[in-house]
């Protein structure tokens, strides 16, 4: 019962990714697409998560850490060039 | 006599159920809420409750194993860096320009920064 619950998240998650998608393409501003893209990169790390779980490794939540790493400099990186129009 | 194993498995149902419905409420921002701002707010929901909360059903099941212990680094990770990063998009969106819905009612940093 509880592998069922898990199997339900997971793919729930995976339909979960289908909205920033479509944000992504959609969206009016710039500021739009990265917020979806880092909201995306968040279900990302979900999903990982439940999937190290479900397979008993502990090698993907590595991938996941290092995910929202990535994202977390990403989004400050593109946030500090739209705000003064340089990175450094 | 209630086995521990049962009680980790309702508490680890409950948070993932809650992380999941955080997730949901978050897409549903993502798509219908009219603004910049207004779809940040929704989706910054994703990033503290929802992973943190499926993170916490994960600890909540194993326990103080490898797969545990990486998965409480993961939630705290993304609950500290999530609001920093959602601020710093949030005031580089208004610098940039980007303007507010009609139905907003006010825009205090606005009316301070452009004296």
């Amino acid at each position: 019962m509880n592998s069922l619950i898990f199997d339900i998240s997971i793919t729930f998650m995976v339909i979960a990714i289908i909205p920033c998608i479509y944000r992504v393409i959609k969206g009016p501003t710039i500021p739009d697409r990265v917020i979806a893209v880092d909201a995306m990169t968040t279900v990302i790390v979900v999903i990982l998560g439940i999937y190290s779980y479900m397979q008993e490794s502990a090698f993907f939540m590595d991938v996941a850490l290092v995910l929202a790493i990535i994202s977390f400099v990403g989004t400050v990186t593109i946030s500090k060039y739209l705000d003064e129009g340089a990175v450094f | 006599m209630i086995e521990i194993g049962l009680i980790q498995d309702i508490i680890s149902t409950f948070l993932l159920l809650v992380g999941a419905f955080f997730v949901f409420l978050g897409m549903v921002g993502l798509i219908r809420l009219p603004d910049v701002y207004n779809r940040l707010h929704a989706t910054t929901k994703i990033g503290t409750l929802g992973a943190f909360g499926v993170m916490l059903s994960i600890v909540a099941k194993l326990g103080l194993e490898p797969i545990g212990v990486k998965a409480i680094t993961v939630g705290l990770f993304i609950l500290l860096t999530a609001p920093v990063a959602a601020h710093m998009i949030g005031r580089a969106a208004h610098r940039h320009g980007v303007g507010l819905c009609k139905e907003s009612v006010i825009d205090e940093y606005g009316k301070e920064h452009n004296k």
